[in-house]
């Protein structure tokens, strides 16, 4: 029973969604074997493919960049109060400004193409990644903290040996936020300001003759392909160094 | 006598609560000597954490100074290792990372050494690369003593170290304390509100009053190791104990 309703309960929206399709009676709105055709379609075009890898592409080095910057940077900004003072209020001013707000900017600057996608990849992910980086180090246990004084670890050692292990549980859950944003965000840029990607694909499929069908398909793979982003994340939560923060959550 | 090790020369503190002054330790003279063993027992938040934060470095007095070895204590310092309430090990690193943690400016060899014999020596052998989080209360707390021998201080500090493990556990840490303090010659403040724990480890009890905390008196406990826990002498010292603490022995 615990295995078979969540098929169970996917075949009943599904069965609705048809019986929607039969009793509305339109032309542009796709039944699910419309759909699934419209699927097929797709990957034997061959375009897919190529729609799928451009997204994954920007994606991926957005993402990095703003791991590699984010998580650096929030460290420094947790841990010294200096710093953040200087730095925090203007992190917290851009944080709200969506990534799709940059969007005319990104192509100002870069042009149609990967760059301005990696751009705003590097956008969205920036924020959850910094923020969620900065609160992790400020939530460092007091024992910890002292544990490291009475030792005399400071400098590049401090952040090597207990900042960054023990912000780490908490920079994973915030790269599986990032994530989860950077692929939102890369669908929609993609429909505004690029001429490849999953949400290109989805423009098209409308502006070439409303084809729906094509449309509801891609949307299914974008979700899929967000699922497995989030399973692969996650794998990060299993390493022994990190495995101690998601105890007793 | 021996040598005075840790000299408190009137400390005390106040803490702010709710913007009034609170007074938490008053006073506090002490001089705990050279590899000597000292409990300090007292009612729950009568300041007995606080006075060994003092101690160690991590917050200072509102009046007075701790001095060691005749120098006032300006900050923590790894020649005298604290041993926390909570766990202070680091749950990221495992068992052989966190004993080597104060090593580091030791070559790998010596490292190694030091380490391995630690380990051993509170008897961790066998679970070198286990993380602590897969290790019994008792476990964590041998690794964060294993963490403060390895760089051989001349003080350890330690806050109610055994108070989350079980009877059984706690006796038998205890009797492995003692046991590496004579091998040792370190000098312990022990901090403790268990009126059994303190006659069982120290050659001193410093007793103190309900918060602000001050000295109500020192009690000496002139008996050999292994204790005799039945005893008329120890009786007698548990008596005085309790009677100081203002509670009735008796259920
Ligand atoms: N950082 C702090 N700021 C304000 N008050 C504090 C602080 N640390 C401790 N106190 C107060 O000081 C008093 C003594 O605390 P302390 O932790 O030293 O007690 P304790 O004797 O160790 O108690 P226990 O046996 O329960 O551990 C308590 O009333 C506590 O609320
Ligand atoms: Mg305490």
């Amino acid at each position: 029973m615990k295995v078979l309703s969540p098929v169970a309960f996917g075949l009943l929206l599904t069965a609705l969604w048809w019986l929607a399709c039969g009793v509305k009676g339109d032309e542009i709105m796709p039944t699910p074997l419309d759909t699934l055709y419209g699927f097929v379609e797709l990957v034997e075009s061959q375009r897919l493919w190529g729609d799928i890898v451009a997204s994954l592409f920007r994606v991926t080095w957005g993402f990095l960049l703003a791991a590699g910057v984010g998580i650096p940077l929030g460290l420094v900004v947790g841990w010294s109060n200096r710093v953040s003072v200087a730095v925090n209020p203007t992190i917290q001013g851009l944080r709200p400004i969506s990534p799709i707000a940059w969007i005319p900017l990104a192509i100002y600057w870069f042009g149609i193409g990967d760059g301005a996608g990696i751009f705003l990849i590097f956008v969205a992910s920036f924020f959850p990644i910094t923020v969620g980086t900065m609160a992790a180090v400020r939530g460092i246990s007091l024992v910890h903290q002292r544990s490291a004084r009475n030792f005399g670890v400071r400098g590049l050692d401090l952040f090597r040996r207990v900042l960054l292990p023990a912000a780490m549980p908490q920079i994973i859950t915030s790269l599986r936020i990032a994530l989860g944003v950077a692929w939102l965000v890369v669908v929609a840029a993609e429909m505004v300001g690029m001429d490849s990607g999953l949400g290109y694909l989805i423009m098209d499929a409308r502006n070439a003759g409303a084809r729906y069908d094509l449309i509801v398909a891609t949307m299914f793979v974008i979700g899929a392909i967000g699922i497995v982003l989030d399973v692969l994340i996650r794998k990060l939560e299993r390493f022994d160094e990190v495995r101690w923060g998601y105890e007793n959550r | 006598m021996s040598r005075p090790k840790v000299v408190f020369e009137g400390v005390s503190k106040d803490f702010e609560k709710d913007g009034a002054p609170l007074a938490v330790l008053q006073d506090v003279d002490l001089s705990v000597g050279e590899g000597e063993f000292v409990c300090l027992l007292g009612p729950s938040g009568c300041g007995k954490s606080t006075l060994l934060n003092i101690a160690g470095g991590f917050e200072a007095p509102t009046r007075g100074t701790v001095r060691i070895d005749g120098e006032p204590v300006q900050g923590p310092d790894a020649r005298r290792v604290f041993v926390f309430q909570e766990y202070g090990i680091f749950p990221w690193a495992s068992v052989w990372d966190n004993v080597a943690l104060g090593l580091r400016h030791l070559s790998s060899s010596e490292q190694h050494r030091i380490v391995g014999e630690t380990i051993e020596m509170v008897g961790l052998s066998g679970f070198e690369r286990t993380y602590p989080m897969e290790l019994s209360g008792g476990m964590k707390q041998r690794v964060e003593v294993a963490r403060a021998l390895a760089v051989s201080p001349d003080v350890l500090y330690m806050d109610e170290p055994f108070g989350a493990l079980d009877s059984l556990t706690r006796l038998s840490m205890r009797s492995e304390l003692i046991r590496i303090w004579k091998s040792r010659k370190v000098t312990i403040l022990f901090v403790t509100h268990d009126v059994d724990e303190s006659i069982q480890l120290a050659e001193r009890v410093v007793v103190f009053s309900e918060r602000p905390g001050k000295i109500a008196d020192i009690v000496p406990v002139d008996l050999e190791h292994p204790r005799d826990l039945g005893s008329p002498e120890y009786g007698q010292i548990k008596n005085r104990l309790y009677g100081l603490l203002g509670v009735s022995h008796s259920v």
